[in-house]
């Protein structure tokens, strides 16, 4: 469920994203698309290679590589795949025979948009979710907007209780100050 | 809470009298004052003073840790407990990943604890690269070489420690060796990395091979607060792998609770939870098989 829960069709042999480690330079998409995105696509296609290559060169372009394969040649996946990697080691492959790249520019774009044009290019199928999985979800938003009802509840408690406090600091500091007269 | 107040109000208006009109003030009895001043700081205090009951209530120490009912609590296969952790490790260098594994006992707090080495059918931590000083025409020499040293000699490994080029993370010296260690001046180097032979770490052995093979893949455990968690598997492994490997730990700590058990202290399995480096916990049911829509196990053997 959520955003990148997506069924990819069988024609997907990998996916490899490559963006800078930090943010400046438009590398903020890439990254959040990473770690909300990713993990959800990872999950409903474990077999499938996804491969984060993150470069130390800020400058650097961020791409989305999807390699394509058609029908009945051999699938790229079965063969070692390079690591994932934090310093730039694993430049996107170039595709194997049979195999199609198509890469798209993610550079200063917004996860959200990155995330329409890879449904869009890969026709990935949402992931509808189940019965029990709506009722979890109705009682988790129930359960936030009890939430929300009794925040509010317990802030005027609060402020109340506050208010009262600075009541009695300043009575008291008024009876410290006759005490102080009075010696 | 607010009668005091009002009572101090009522005081604190007295108060408004100027101060040359000290007699005013003076009327109000001395006793008064300071006591209206301090039962108002005990009230502030949230029923101290006098309120405060006398019998303070015992905090209840338990003799065994307090273990929660699992029933209701779900529970994962091992093929799903992967799926989950491979999504969540997405992305991240598969060098830096590991499964690892929490083993809860039902236990008490007192009495002995499980501890012991272990070593697993296939390997997590596989960048073990050991040296092994012996004389240079030794029968070990091959011996060690077979066995996987990356490095064997005397003066050849003292020379390559001394121009800092050296590719070994673990060090064992044959006795016969010793005294050219010693004169070999190379502990000053070795020493802050942990690497220099000693004795009472059995890295100065008769049985070099005996020292490897300990040395190769043997992971240590040691049960902190009835847990024992040890690091189970890269997160390259296939389910089988991670099977094999976990079956052999729940073995080897099935002997070591069973051989302190006849001191009157029972360690009785209580949970098991996969975990990995960023990722969160999950129960195992001691099921192998995928339990969720249909993803077979041979997809959770692909690469990352």
């Amino acid at each position: 469920m959520g955003p990148g829960a997506l069924k990819l069709p069988p024609t997907v042999s990998r996916i490899h994203l490559e963006f800078a480690k930090r943010l400046e330079g438009g590398h903020m998409g890439p990254r959040k698309f990473m770690k909300e995105n990713l993990p959800r696509l990872k999950f409903w296609n474990p077999a499938v290679p996804m491969i984060v290559n993150r470069t130390l060169d800020q400058e650097g372009p961020a791409t989305l590589t999807l390699y394509f394969r058609a029908d009945g040649t051999p699938n790229p996946r079965e063969t070692p795949q390079p690591p994932s990697s934090t310093t730039g080691a694993s430049k996107a492959p170039a595709p194997v025979a049979g195999e199609k790249a198509v890469t798209i520019d993610v550079k200063g774009v917004h996860s959200t948009e990155i995330l329409s044009k890879f449904i869009q290019k890969t026709s990935a199928v949402q992931v509808e979710p189940t019965r029990t999985e709506m009722e979890e979800a109705e009682e988790i938003a129930d359960l936030r907007r009890r939430g929300e009802i009794d925040r509010v509840e317990n802030a005027k408690l609060l402020a109340e209780k506050r208010r009262e406090k600075a009541r009695l600091a300043l009575a008291m500091s008024e009876a410290a100050a006759i005490k102080a007269s009075a010696m | 809470m607010a009668s005091t107040t009002q009572c101090i109000a009522s005081l604190a208006r007295l108060s408004l009298a100027p101060p040359a009109r000290r007699t005013a003030v003076s009327t109000i009895p001395s006793f008064l004052l300071p006591g209206a001043i301090s039962s108002s700081v005990r009230y502030a205090g949230g029923g101290g003073g006098g309120m405060r009951s006398k019998r303070v209530k015992k905090k209840k120490t338990h003799k065994t840790y307090r273990s929660p009912d699992l029933r209701p609590m779900e529970q994962y296969s091992l093929c799903d407990a992967m799926r989950y952790l491979r999504a969540f490790e997405v992305g991240n260098p598969p060098s830096s990943v590991k499964y690892d594994v929490a083993v809860k006992f039902k236990s008490g707090k007192n009495g002995p604890i499980l501890r012991d080495r272990i070593r697993l059918p296939f390997e997590v931590k596989s960048d073990t690269r050991i040296a092994v000083i012996c004389p240079e025409d030794h029968p070990m020499r091959t011996e060690a070489l077979d066995l996987g040293a990356v490095a064997v000699g005397e003066e050849s490994i003292f020379q390559s420690i001394r121009d800092g080029n050296f590719d070994f993370n673990k060090l064992i010296c044959h006795v016969d060796s010793e005294p050219a260690l010693k004169k070999a001046n190379v502990a000053r180097i070795l020493g802050p990395r942990g690497l220099m032979p000693n004795k009472r770490f059995n890295t100065i052995t008769y049985d070099v091979k005996k020292a490897m093979d300990d040395m190769v893949g043997a992971t240590e455990f040691r049960e902190r607060d009835r847990v024992v968690r040890v690091a189970i598997g890269q997160l390259g492994f296939t389910p089988k792998m991670l099977a094999e490997n976990l079956k052999v730990l729940m073995e080897k700590l099935k002997q070591d609770a069973d051989a302190i058990a006849d001191t009157g202290h029972t360690k009785v399995l209580e949970e098991v939870v996969l975990g990995s480096t960023h990722g969160p916990g999950f129960s195992l049911d001691g099921k192998l098989n995928p339990t969720l829509d249909g993803v077979p196990i041979e997809h959770l053997q692909s690469p990352m």
